[in-house]
């Protein structure tokens, strides 16, 4: 036990002063200076001559500066990604498979709805070109429509007239329907000269939107007629489709069995009753494989074409619309099964008497949101209301901003996309001005003016089918014979006349292979490296830790300010007594002022020489002081003798 | 374990004595050594930094490099309890965040980097087929019998009036008996009926019953087919929704079935020859010719021809990019003798492939059309793996339970060779016979109807089996290097208009030496293969956390806390050894204590005194040879012989500055 108690004394002895308890702030920065355990600043205490010190203080100021930048980088830097990239071969999960056929409707169904329009069209196509009879390639019965135009009043180009502009003249146009030439007011928008230039044409072709009062106009100019009459066409095609209802819609349009011949996949037969149907305003019915019909998601287990989709579409290029659809063929759409299949942006189109085979390659996508990127998770903190009913992703949150900024400005929605609640298709019944409206929202919308792009956001994870397509003749000329009658045979009831070629398009869709590439961003740093990293830099510089750091705050903050009270409550307290004791001369001095060695000889209190202003005796000094100043002596001792220990230690 | 030393141990018993006896000798010298090193031990120790606990801490904590406990002991009280605190407390959180650091390090992460450019590399390897496996002309004769079965079914199928019974007569029925197609009336979902095609002629099928009208379209009809095993005893129906698809299925299964009866020699000669599909080649500026493609039998597409495949000479390296330094080729696809009911699409095949792989061609592949120029940019898109423990993968596919098939051409693995190999593996097993479309293993045969009646059965059992597929899946890996070609397809017509009669008349005269046009555009294909401007995107594995990061990561961590490094360690495993020792002095003396009270009891004399004591222990220290005779005497060493006088006068120097009486005990205590 006494050794022990021994050393415990020894270290008594040692360190007897601590921090707090250092009389002035110089002394506990010294105190410090040596005791603390960063590097360097007991080199500026140590250090002999002032050239040395003021290098090492500079060394330990540097490399404090230092040790704060590089802890600012790497706080700054903190919120970073790293990609990484992995293949995984695995079972695939077969995505849904949209198809379309690019006409939407039957024409014979369609064609009581659309035959005033149609006659418009012709009849416009007339008086412009020169030419009034359609030679269809296909057997269309090309009768009645030309007997007809006379009778009736033109109700399409009475609304939107299309007219004819010479190059120069802007002002002026030729009316299709009168002939005559006729002042047009308003501004000119040329539909594609905002991209390019068109200089070669003389005569241009447009139409006239105006709005209600018909002195706000604005006028559509196109480079080839081709592009007018078909825009022209489309916006009238919408205008009435609008008020057809769904239900009507969806039987003008093809059945599943229709367009369907056959379905094989994965080796298995499969029939229309696997696809499910998704009527599109634009592309009429559309049928969905795959569609998480019975919550199951199709999956693949083989790459090649033989286990993935194979269909053999029925095409029937009779009942196209000459002017809605100028191509002939089918879309494909390859998305996730809650994703919504954008049939106008994206997608395969198919070419008929081909086989078409798409090859697959799985990529997904994950990226980090907040606070690493921009990307929202599921689109619920996005401010615009999602009207599909499908999930989240940048093209959806574009479209319905659109379109809800669309039922603000012009009280009814756009045709070709969902309707968002308490609101209605455009049509000219009921919002005759809508077109006016329509184009200059959509111009807006273009030049990013109604603030839809900034709004919307990416979506954090998405999954992407890279595709490779190929082309093959189908069917061959050997086989074409055969295979078409049993065709023909297997469509039965659908079709009473025999299949040709032109008919018919196969698609195959597989998996190349079952590699799965993940992109993923992971945090580049966690909380654990940025502290071990603070730890290597303070290490670095300073052989400093997080104690040094509670030292420093314990020395610099609370020690220096408790000294700095003490000083100052003195001082008061001084400050107090002197100004209580003045009128007493007698009082004797308070003891704090016998402590300080501050105290001034020339605010001592006058003694008896001094009162008579006699001059001091040279012998006689004043003996009263010293026994207070002991007290003094002995604390200022005991601090540079513990000074002197620390270093004996170090030197030993 | 007492039972078999007791059998050793009789075992042994003519020396058993003997050898205790010197077992004894052996471990009593043993132990002589070990007091020894103990005794040594023991001086060593009073250099040491204490001989009580707190000693020990209180020193270890004045001079240790880490920075808590210092603190610890040069505070007043009330901060002393809140720096043993904080040192517990950081002491625990780098623990904590170690095990995290050591956690994460042997999660083996990768990092992976993504490089994108143009370099010179090795043209990949083309592969070409023609879309039918065989020439019409050449294997007519084997499917002479299956052709007009054929013929009679889809007659059957598309006019069911019963008016050709005199035409199916000549038909040979052994093929269809095998396995028929049926009709399967559904127009009564619960209560199908089953019709033979050719019922009129023979019943084979118990459940089949000749209807009165066969009047069947396909809304109330569907083709199926009857698989049969077991001698025709156990019969599924493998349905179909369209007689399209039937129809095509059926005839690959009677080919198959054909095919696989036929050497391998004589489907060579019936597929299309290297000089009859390839016209024209062009190898950036340099002529090829067929001479120049290496040849392979696939089963589906007939012969292949591997264009640079690296087998036999080094691979042509592409150092240009675009088309003008590609490869540009002119097919012949003979459109005209195609087999007719085998494939109802043409076109050539073609896939671009890693050399020295074997090209799977039926799953990777692409076609290009006939009477077009297709353009193929490409793209290579490499990726290495870091292999085990990273990620999952084989460098050659020798650590992979299955054997690979398809190493007779000297091939690399791949995992599609392996899951091939895993599916004829499984056929094997299950049908006793390979499937015609994978290799056979060595001693197998390929399935036909006739040694192998139920294959059929089997093979599409197993086909639509997707437990064995995932087996399959699960048992294969990937390999570590991988290559992929990206192709940009771009096509356009081919020949021109105006170019189509000279090129035919050239491409005519070259081939055929007539003057005549003996190709037709629905024949030729023309394609050009080339390196795109960035021809390279190599992502490469690399280890995301090694042991320096690691290291440093925990030393960050150590220093974060506490300022600490590895010599801090160190010098805390001493400290453990020193606390070691001074608990093992200390349960020394407590015995020693316990048996001194003892003997104290037993003492009839008054105890020694402090003088005899003290020369006693004092010559102890000095003379362990005393001690070594002390334990063979088993007495107390107070009551030996009282030694040689010692020199007690500069020993009470040392007894001041030591802690003797501790010695003391220790050393007594040893002694007994």
């Amino acid at each position: 036990m006494a050794p022990g108690e021994k050393i415990k004394a020894k270290i008594k002895k040692n360190l007897p002063v601590t921090g707090p308890q250092a009389p002035t702030i110089k002394e506990l920065m010294r105190w410090y200076c040596l005791n603390t355990n960063t590097h360097g600043c007991r080199r500026i205490v140590v250090s002999r001559g002032r050239l040395r010190r003021l290098l090492w203080i500079l060394f330990t100021l540097t490399a404090v500066a230092l040790i704060f930048w590089q802890c600012a980088l790497l706080v700054i830097s903190f919120y970073t990604v790293s990609v990484s990239i992995k293949i995984h071969f695995q079972k695939l999960d077969f995505p849904a498979v949209t198809i379309c056929n690019i006409n939407p409707y039957k024409y014979s169904a369609v064609r009581d709805l659309l035959a005033d329009l149609e006659q418009e069209t012709r009849g416009a196509l007339k008086t412009l070109y020169g030419f009034s009879e359609i030679k269809s390639r296909k057997r269309r019965d090309t009768e009645s429509w030309s007997s007809v135009w006379e009778g009736t009043r033109p109700k399409f180009l009475n609304l939107v007239p299309l007219l004819a502009f010479k190059e120069g003249e802007m002002g002026k146009a030729r009316d299709f329907l009168t002939g005559r030439k006729r002042k047009v007011s308003g501004s000119i928008i040329r539909k594609e000269s905002d991209v390019m230039n068109v200089h070669e044409s003389k005569e241009v072709v447009g139409f006239q939107l105006c709005s209600n009062d018909t002195s706000n106009c604005a006028v559509y100019t196109f480079s080839s007629g081709v592009n007018a009459i078909q825009e022209w066409y489309k916006l009238h095609y919408m205008n009435i489709m609008a008020q057809v209802s769904l239900e009507k819609k969806i039987n003008m349009s093809y059945s599943a069995e229709e367009l369907l011949v056959t379905c094989f996949f994965d080796g298995v037969s499969c029939n229309a009753r696997n696809f499910t149907l998704f009527h599109h305003p634009m592309y009429g019915n559309c049928y969905t494989f795959n569609n998480r019909q019975n919550e199951t998601i199709l999956s693949t287990s083989m790459g090649g074409s033989e286990y993935g989709l194979q269909v053999i579409l029925h095409i029937n290029e009779e009942e196209y619309n000459p002017f809605l659809v100028s191509s002939t063929g089918a879309k494909v759409i390859i998305h996730r099964q809650d994703e919504y299949p954008f049939v106008e942006d994206v997608g395969t189109e198919i070419e008929t008497a081909m086989a078409t085979s798409i090859g697959m390659h799985l990529t997904e996508s994950f990226k980090l949101s907040e606070p690493y990127s921009q990307c929202t998770e599921d689109g619920s903190d996005v401010p615009v209301e999602n009207i599909y009913k499908a999930a989240y992703s940048l093209k959806i949150c574009l479209h319905s901003c659109f379109q809800t900024k669309m039922v603000e400005k012009c009280g009814c929605a756009q045709y070709s996309q969902p309707l968002p609640p308490a609101a209605n298709y455009c049509n000219y019944q009921q919002h005759p001005n809508w077109m006016y409206c329509y184009y200059q929202l959509h111009q807006a919308f273009v030049r990013e003016e109604l603030g839809c792009q900034s709004v919307c956001r990416e979506a954090c994870s998405f999954k992407e089918w890279t595709l490779t397509t190929s082309l093959a003749q189908w069917p061959s000329e050997v086989s074409e014979k055969w295979l078409l009658s049993v065709l023909t045979w297997d469509q039965g009831l659908q079709i009473k006349k025999k299949l040709n070629k032109t008919d018919l398009a196969k698609l195959l869709i597989f998996y190349k292979d079952l590699n799965q590439r993940s992109i993923m961003e992971n945090p580049a740093n966690s909380i654990e490296m940025l502290l071990s990293n603070f730890g290597g830099q303070l290490g670095l510089w300073m052989s400093c830790s997080i104690v040094c750091v509670i030292e420093i705050i314990e020395v610099f903050f609370i020690d220096s300010l408790s000294i700095i009270a003490r000083q100052q409550w003195q001082k008061a307290k001084q400050w107090w007594a002197q100004r209580q004791a003045p009128p007493c001369p007698e009082a004797p001095p308070s003891p704090q002022g016998q402590d300080n060695p501050v105290l001034d000889i020339d605010d001592d209190l006058p003694t008896f020489t001094s009162a008579l202003h006699l001059p001091p005796a040279p012998g006689t000094q004043v003996p009263g002081t010293p026994p207070p100043k002991y007290n003094t002596l002995r604390l200022e001792r005991a601090f540079s003798n513990q000074l002197t220990d620390t270093q004996v230690p170090a030197e030993f | 374990m007492e039972r078999i030393d007791e059998r050793w141990l009789e075992a042994w018993r003519p020396g058993f004595y003997f050898q205790i006896c010197l077992w004894l000798s052996v471990t009593m010298s043993a132990t002589m050594h070990v007091k020894k090193y103990l005794l040594k031990g023991l001086h060593r120790l009073q250099k040491g930094p204490g001989y009580t606990y707190k000693e020990l801490l209180v020193w270890y904590c004045d001079n240790t490099n880490t920075h808590g406990p210092k603190r610890i002991i040069c505070e007043g009280p009330k901060k002393k309890a809140m720096w043993f605190l904080l040192t517990l407390l950081f002491a625990a959180l780098v623990c904590w965040q170690w095990g995290i650091f050591i956690r994460t390090y042997l999660s083996w992460e990768v990092s992976v980097s993504l490089s994108v450019g143009f370099k010179t590399m090795d043209f990949p390897a083309v592969t070409i087929c023609n879309a039918s496996p065989f020439q019409y002309s050449k294997v007519r004769h084997l499917l002479k019998d299956l052709d007009e079965l054929m013929d009679a079914v889809l007659e059957r199928i598309l006019a069911p009036e019963p008016s050709h019974a005199n035409a199916t007569e000549a038909l040979n029925f052994t093929i269809w008996n095998h396995t028929p197609l049926v009709l399967i009336d559904e127009q009564n979902p619960h209560k199908p009926v089953v019709l033979d095609l050719f019922g009129d002629n023979h019943n084979s099928s118990a459940s089949s019953s000749p209807a009165p009208g066969r009047t069947c379209d396909a809304q109330g009809c569907k083709v199926a087919m009857r698989l049969c095993s077991l001698n025709g005893t156990v019969c599924t129906f493998r349905n179909f929704t369209s007689a399209t698809q039937a129809v095509m299925e059926w005839y690959v299964l009677q080919a198959t079935n054909i095919f696989s009866q036929v050497p391998r020699q004589e489907l060579v000669a019936m597929s299309y020859p290297g000089e009859q599909l390839i016209l024209a080649c062009l190898f950036g500026a340099e002529p090829c010719s067929h001479r120049n493609f290496t040849s392979i039998f696939h089963p589906d597409y007939g012969n292949c021809h591997i264009f640079n495949w690296g087998m036999t000479e080094k691979a042509l390296p592409s150092s240009n990019p675009g088309a003008e330094f590609g490869l540009k080729l002119i097919l012949d696809i003979g459109q005209e003798d195609y087999v007719p009911f085998l494939t109802s699409t043409a076109g050539a095949r073609l896939l671009l492939h890693e050399q020295r792989s074997y090209p799977f061609i039926k799953e990777e592949g692409i076609y290009a059309m006939s009477g077009t120029e297709t353009s193929i940019g490409v793209l290579v898109d490499r990726l290495e793996r870091k292999g085990e423990p990273y990620s999952r993968c084989t460098k050659n596919g020798s650590d992979v339970p299955i054997p690979n098939l398809y190493s007779d051409h000297n091939t690399t693995y791949s995992i599609q060779a392996c899951i091939h190999s895993c599916f004829q593996d499984h056929m094997i097993r299950n049908c006793s016979c390979g499937h015609y479309l994978y290799p056979l293993p060595r001693g197998e045969k390929y399935c036909n109807n006739q040694d192998f009646p139920d294959w059929a059965y089997c093979y599409s059992d197993l086909r639509i089996n997707v437990a064995q597929r995932e087996t399959c899946i699960n048992l294969c890996k990937e390999s570590c290097n991988d290559t992929q070609y990206k192709m940009t397809i771009s096509m356009a017509e081919w020949p021109s208009e105006a170019s189509e009669d000279w090129i035919l008349h050239v491409l005519s005269q070259e081939r055929d030496q007539s003057t005549n046009i003996t190709l037709s555009r629905k024949g030729i294909v023309k394609l050009n293969i080339y390196f795109q401007e960035f021809n390279y995107r190599t992502i490469e594995e690399s280890a995301a956390n090694n042991i320096v990061w690691l290291l440093s990561n925990l030393g960050g961590q150590f220093g974060f806390w506490m300022g600490g490094s590895v010599l801090c360690l160190i010098e805390f495993g001493e400290i453990i050894i020193d606390f070691v020792w001074i608990t093992v002095i200390k349960l020394v003396a407590f015995s020693k204590s316990l048996q001194r009270r003892r003997a104290q009891a037993h003492y009839a004399s008054p105890p020694p005194t402090v003088a005899e004591l003290v020369e006693a222990h004092t010559n102890f220290g000095f003379q362990p040879d005393v001690i070594s005779h002390s334990p063979t005497t088993g007495t107390y060493p107070d009551e030996q012989p009282v030694p040689i006088p010692g020199t007690p006068p500069p020993n009470y120097d040392s007894l001041r500055l030591q802690p003797l009486d501790v010695v003391e005990s220790d050393n007594e205590g040893d002694a007994i």
